[in-house]
């Protein structure tokens, strides 16, 4: 492997993670796990059509259902509540539809939450969402993008001329004359379909309002403890001192979790009324609606170049297809589509525009990859497709326009990257394609009449996100900086809490490695608290855009080091000795050169909490350190991928037989760990690439709403997979540490578009639309074919 | 996701079940076997009985049996069974092979093979299986037993020539001739998921080489599942040649008769009848020794 | 409404008694009334296999069978697996492969290793692939799942 360092200590050791053997055992606490005492089930009745007034609302039989406790309409919320907040606001001039927990007047998808009741028991508040009666009076929709940008297309809201929700266009330099001087010039038109994170565990809350206190208990599985408490708090017009959020075991997020949604607005305002505890768990079925839908956009894009490869220009248009209303993320994946466009190369030219098309489907919001994997679509699209055009090999098309090491910080259309290798990146890979003998396997295979491709995708990631400044500079109505607390207790045990909340990445042992080799402790005596306002520091944001390790890490680096100078103060006391003679290893404090002569953490714990006659004069007693981490800019993480394909040129289905990255997150903390996030980010964008897709009728209505239908990879669509890492450092991080959450999602499709074109390179086949679905790819096989006979 | 309430009945034998099929007003009953389909549509409440009628106790409906040129099935074994069974292996591989196909090791140590003939998914296998090789069901009901052909039995998408006061009890499949080809060919989105399209073929080989018989079932293609009869008439009397089997492929296209669905257009489905067709006899052939 | 039925049931070898509507699932009645909450529901639709349990023998979706089904069965759930605090050595294999990460799909995905070794004691890539298919993983992408299960496979060896 790649620049396998021999870690010395925790951080970059593959040690296996704290977090397992409860949930191993079965002992895990999800969100639906907990029961309190009187806890109420909630279920929400969802509008079967796509855009619609309502006319009226009659929830009277429901209400008389026996073990119902609470039904509640939008008329009934809007006297509570506040509409929904919207942190990003990212595109000047942006419409904002308000938009409450429930509608009272119309509804604009299906799916869209209508009533919702609290009952004894789930069996019962569906019994009850049957008993309740919505007229509606179906309104024209507008289905598609086509159809709601067309001059006559039915208007989602009729305060406004059309359904654009807003238009951003990122500049540079002078792209006209780029296109008008250059050799040669590319144009495409891709489709990124609709998908979405599905993690295992649908989303759910639990809310307990004591109406006495005012007190508002919430348990959500989240990825922000603190965003949600601040959310809550503004949808419900409450101090958020009155509002605790609590994170159980979280069964994965993958962004969808990220968002602030209208069950748990729901669950507390039932909670409120009934006295009661409410729960709501999202149903599999339900989560096809509710939860955010994600990546649906039309990137109309054209590439300016050389005759020698060197890209000049890009411009176009995202074209976002936004759902009919808001969700928190509002039309932020979108717009980072069109702010990366220019990827890990050099254009000096640039024009692109990022326009929000609201349409009758569920609303966009956050998915690992948060517009990436359909920025990198393109450009790696359009960097193979120049290179075939002229005839020149695509790696040094790549290499051609990549920043050379030391142009970094490199300013890029919107950000500048921090550091990076990208042109070793790209032959680490290369090297492990030839070690692994790919070309031979295709040679092979392609003499027995097979259609093997190889594909690559270079990606950046945008990670460690985000500090705050940089948030609020782009529009986010949000801080984004992470917080920890260090905390060495009465027996010399380490406790950090942090603000980042664990969703199944690991992050309870990666911050635990981090902690025990900041202070010299053996990670066994770290224990890692997250997910709770009331214990844990505030943090911007929540846990998304590949920051817990380093924010959070970051974090535990400094105080770390705060703490350790008054350790070393203290047992400087005890030995008699100065504090620059002593180091801290495995959990003592000993004299440089004389280990006989140490004292234990448990000491140095013991004199700071309870024989404080012990410290030093003027050192106040306990040992705890707070830092927050807001770094000044971002870190950008960056990866090749490369995948080997197989095309049936009959059928047109793709099958993945093998895949390969190579990637720099910098410092490695846990190699397995940043392993199993890739594979994990590998499985999820060859679902997209292959299977995965959200698919709407003519008429509106969504036709994938179970496991049947959406289809997400299984142990038997999965090739094996490598990973090579490099260390390059984070420049603004303390540790040098970069995200790896999406490394692997990112250029997965990119390159499997790429391979299958390879595949079919006799055939000059371009693949135009995510995800390629047999059909779809046999339609462009047989159209190749004709082209050719 | 949460049924709607139901009354439960756990039938203490065939007459006992088919009693209280028969006696429920709204003649809506319904027989509970694996649960496989039943229970996620009683979740999703797109299946409402008033009763079901679980037949799991009846271990009488729960057997392999080889008659003569017969193998009989009791409705209630599980599909797994019906996949290992070296009874089947030996009298209708072709069988074996597909129950291979039905969902997953778990899904099939629950799910019966009564119970996917019942439900009639038209992207089933086992109904299409049946079908190529001309299996008989036996259906009771309150006069007693009859028999349905495979081929008579599918009525449409997940209709049935089942009445809704008689169960499915027992499946009979005549033996394979010696000399018989088989294979499977399914396209799936992903392994284990219904068939986008599936074929079945059976082929016997006489002395001479040539094909004698031949049996071609569809699934996924049309609303219930279909013999590709023009397809079989082109092979049976000539040899397993390319051209033969081309043309077989040709023909059997012109059986499918599917709508568009999210996962494949029509015309995609069709297509792939042909494709699979090809597939399957070149496959079948083999496995009855021709060389093509 | 249906009156109500007493199921009893003998889970991980205790037999336990309680009553419940007919339409109630065996997951959920596994779940909220036993507190077997190491029974996941990914989907409860059959597709996702969050909620296996080993019933009567071989493994079976716990949200496709109604708790009344259940009476007089033995049912293994995850928390079956460890004998007291130590781990089956098919967990210990998950543990040390990384073979899970959220942990959410990982009760089923080890009772179903446990029954594909049983059937394949030394299993190939492809045999524990397909044996796995049936459950859903959306953490990771399975490869380290395929290694747990490999080991985990040696390691039932070793001790058998
Ligand atoms: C994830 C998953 C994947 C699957 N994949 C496939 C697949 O690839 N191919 C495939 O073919 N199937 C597949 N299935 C369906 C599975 O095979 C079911 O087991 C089968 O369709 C129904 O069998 P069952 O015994 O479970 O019947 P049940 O679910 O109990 O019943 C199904 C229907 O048949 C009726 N019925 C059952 N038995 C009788 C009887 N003896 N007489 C009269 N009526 C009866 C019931 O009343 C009900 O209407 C899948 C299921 C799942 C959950
Ligand atoms: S919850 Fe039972 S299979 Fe998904
Ligand atoms: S570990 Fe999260 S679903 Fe498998």
């Amino acid at each position: 492997m790649a620049e396998q360092r021999t870690a010395s200590g925790p951080i970059g050791a593959r040690i296996r993670r704290t977090e397992d053997p409860r949930l191993l055992a079965g002992q895990a606490r999800y969100l639906d796990d907990i029961r309190l005492p009187g806890m109420l089930e909630g279920a929400v009745l969802r509008s079967p059509y796509p855009h619609a007034r309502i006319l009226r609302i009659d929830v009277s039989r429901a209400r008389e259902l026996p073990g119902v406790f609470d039904v509640i309409t939008g008329a009934e919320v809007r006297e509570l509540a506040a509409p929904q907040p919207v942190i990003w606001q990212q595109i000047p001039d942006q419409r904002m539809p308000e938009s409450y927990a429930l509608p009272t007047d119309r509804v604009r998808y299906v799916g869209e939450a209508v009533v919702a009741v609290a009952a004894v028991d789930r069996y019962v508040a569906e019994d009850a969402l049957e008993l309740i009666d919505i007229e509606y009076e179906p309104l024209p929709v507008a289905a598609t993008l086509d159809e709601a940008l067309a001059e006559d297309a039915p208007r989602l809201y009729d305060q406004w001329p059309d359904n654009k929700m807003g238009q951003h266009t990122f500049t540079r330099g002078n792209v006209d004359e780029a296109f008008t001087q250059a050799d040669v010039v590319l144009r495409e038109t891709l489709y990124y379909g609709r998908q979405m994170g599905l993690p295992l565990e649908t989303r759910g809350c639990i809310a307990s309002w004591d109406t006495y206190t005012n007190q508002l208990d919430l348990w959500l599985s989240t990825q922000g403890a603190h965003v949600n408490r601040d959310l809550m708090g503004e949808a419900l017009r409450k101090p958020v001192h009155e509002i605790r959020v609590r994170v159980p075991d979280v069964g994965g997020g993958f962004g969808n979790k990220l968002d602030f949604y209208i069950e748990e607005v729901l669950a507390s305002l039932m909670s409120r009324r009934t006295g009661r505890p409410v729960k709501i768990i999202e149903d599999r079925v339900e989560s096809f609606v509710a939860n955010a839908h994600s990546r649906e956009q039309r990137m109309e894009v054209e590439l300016a170049a050389t005759s020698d490869g060197v890209i000049t220009g890009i411009r176009g248009t995202v074209w976002a297809v936004l759902g009919g209303r808001l969700s928190g993320a509002a039309c932020g994946p979108p717009w980072l589509s069109a702010a990366v466009m220019a990827g890990p190369y050099k254009v000096p030219n640039v024009d692109v525009s990022v326009v929000g098309v609201f349409t009758n489907r569920s609303p966009i919001g956050s998915y690992r990859g948060w517009g990436q994997p359909e920025a990198t679509l393109v450009y790696e699209r359009l960097v193979e497709l120049l290179a075939r055009k002229l005839g020149l090999d695509r790696n040094e098309v790549r290499r051609k326009n990549f920043p050379a090491p030391e142009e970094f910080p490199f300013p890029s259309t919107v950000f500048t990257y921090d550091s990076g290798r990208y042109a070793e990146c790209l032959d680490l890979c290369l090297s492990g394609v030839e070690k692994n003998g790919w070309k031979e396997r295709q040679a092979a295979a392609r003499a027995e009449g097979r259609s093997v491709g190889i594909g690559y995708g270079f990606h950046v990631e945008c990670t460690a996100f985000g500090p705050s400044r940089v948030l609020n500079a782009v529009g986010v109505q949000h801080s984004g900086f992470g917080q920890s607390v260090v905390r060495i207790d009465s027996t010399g045990r380490v406790t950090v809490y942090t603000g980042e909340v664990p969703m199944g990445q690991g992050i309870q042992t990666a911050l635990a490695q981090v902690c025990a080799q900041s202070l010299g402790v053996p990670i066994e005596d770290v224990t890692v608290i997250a997910g709770d306002t009331d214990s844990c520091p505030y943090m911007g944001y929540g846990t998304g855009g590949s920051r817990a390790a380093a924010l959070g890490g970051g974090a535990i680096i400094r105080a770390a080091e705060k703490l350790k100078k008054q350790i070393r103060d203290i047992g400087a006391h005890l030995l008699e000795t100065a504090p620059e003679d002593l180091v801290i290893e495995n959990g003592r404090v000993a004299v440089s050169g004389a280990p006989a002569r140490s004292v234990s953490m448990a000491e140095i714990g013991n004199a700071a909490y309870r024989s404080v006659g012990k410290l030093p004069a003027g050192q106040t007693p306990t040992l705890e350190e707070r830092e927050v981490m807001d770094p000044e800019d971002l870190a950008w993480a960056y990866g090749c991928t490369a995948v080997l394909v197989e095309v049936d040129r009959e059928t047109g289905a793709v099958k993945v037989l093998d895949h390969l990255i190579a990637h720099d997150c910098g410092t490695v903390i846990n190699p397995m760990i940043v392993e199993g996030q890739i594979h994990g980010g590998v499985a999820q964008s060859i679902g997209g690439a292959l299977l995965e897709e959200l698919v709407y009728g003519e008429d509106g209505q969504i036709q994938t709403t179970t496991f049947m239908d959406y289809l997400v990879p299984t142990a038997t669509d999965m090739p094996p997979m490598q990973a090579l890492h490099m260390e390059t450092p984070a420049v603004h991080i303390p540790g040098g540490i970069k995200g790896v959450g999406e490394a692997g999602t990112i250029a997965v499709p990119a390159a499997i578009a790429n391979a299958v074109d390879d595949a079919l390179d006799d055939l000059d086949v371009t693949v135009t639309a995510i995800p390629i679905t047999p059909p779809r790819l046999l339609a462009k096989i047989r159209a190749a074919q004709e082209q050719q006979s | 996701m949460k049924p709607a309430s139901v009354e439960y009945h756990k039938a203490t034998s065939i007459a006992d079940a088919v009693d209280v099929l028969s006696s429920t007003e709204d003649e809506d009953a319904k027989v509970l076997a694996g649960g496989q389909s039943l229970v996620p549509m009683l979740s999703m409440r797109l299946a409402r009985p008033s009763v079901l009628v679980d037949i799991n106790g009846l271990t009488d409906l729960d057997y392999i049996r080889r008659d003569g040129d017969w193998l009989s099935i009791g409705a209630l074994t599980r599909s797994r069974a019906v996949e290992k069974s070296a009874a089947v292996r030996d009298a209708a591989p072709l069988l074996s092979e597909a129950m291979g196909f039905v969902g997953h090791a778990t899904i099939r140590n629950r799910g019966t093979i009564g119970g996917s003939v019942a439900h009639a998914d038209p992207a089933a296998e086992a109904p299409a299986v049946l079908c190529a090789l001309d299996a008989e069901l036996v259906i009771t009901g309150p006069a007693g037993a009859r028999t349905v052909g495979a081929n008579d039995f599918f009525h449409g998408f997940l209709t049935t020539a089942v009445g809704p006061d008689e169960m499915l009890t027992e499946i009979r499949v005549p033996v394979l001739p010696a000399g018989t080809g088989c294979a499977v060919e399914e396209l799936a989105r992903r392994h284990g998921d219904f068939a986008m399209v599936a074929v079945f073929a059976a082929v016997t080989v006489g002395d001479d080489g040539r094909c004698t018989d031949a049996r071609l079932a569809l699934a996924g293609t049309n609303p219930t599942p279909v013999r590709a009869r023009e397809a079989e008439a082109v092979l049976v009397g000539s040899g397993l040649t390319a051209e033969t089997i081309a043309q077989a492929a040709q023909a059997a296209a012109g059986v499918t008769n599917s709508a568009n669905d999210i996962h494949a257009p029509a015309e995609y489905r069709r297509d792939m009848a042909s494709v699979l067709t090809r597939r399957a006899l070149r496959r079948a052939a083999s496995d009855a020794n021709v060389v093509v | 409404m249906a009156s109500k039925v007493t199921v009893t049931v003998t889970v991980n070898g205790r037999t336990l008694s309680a009553e419940c509507e007919p339409r109630r699932t065996l997951a959920d009645f596994l779940r909220q009334t036993l507190g077997f909450t190491g029974v996941h529901l990914g989907c409860e639709h059959g597709v996702c296999g969050a909620c296996t349990i080993v019933f009567n023998g071989a493994t079976a979706r716990s949200c496709c069978m109604l708790a009344v089904q259940a009476d007089g069965a033995e049912i293994t759930t995850v928390h079956g697996l460890a004998d007291g605090e130590t781990l089956h050595p098919m967990q210990e294999a998950f543990w040390d492969n990384h073979g899970l990460q959220c942990g959410f799909c990982t009760p089923g995905m080890l009772l179903r290793a446990c029954e594909l070794v049983e059937e394949f004691p030394d299993p190939t890539e492809e045999q524990i692939r397909e044996g796995i298919s049936g459950n859903i993983c959306r953490c990771t992408g399975y490869q380290f799942i395929v290694d747990a299960i490999r080991d985990g496979a040696q390691r039932m060896r070793q001790t058998s």
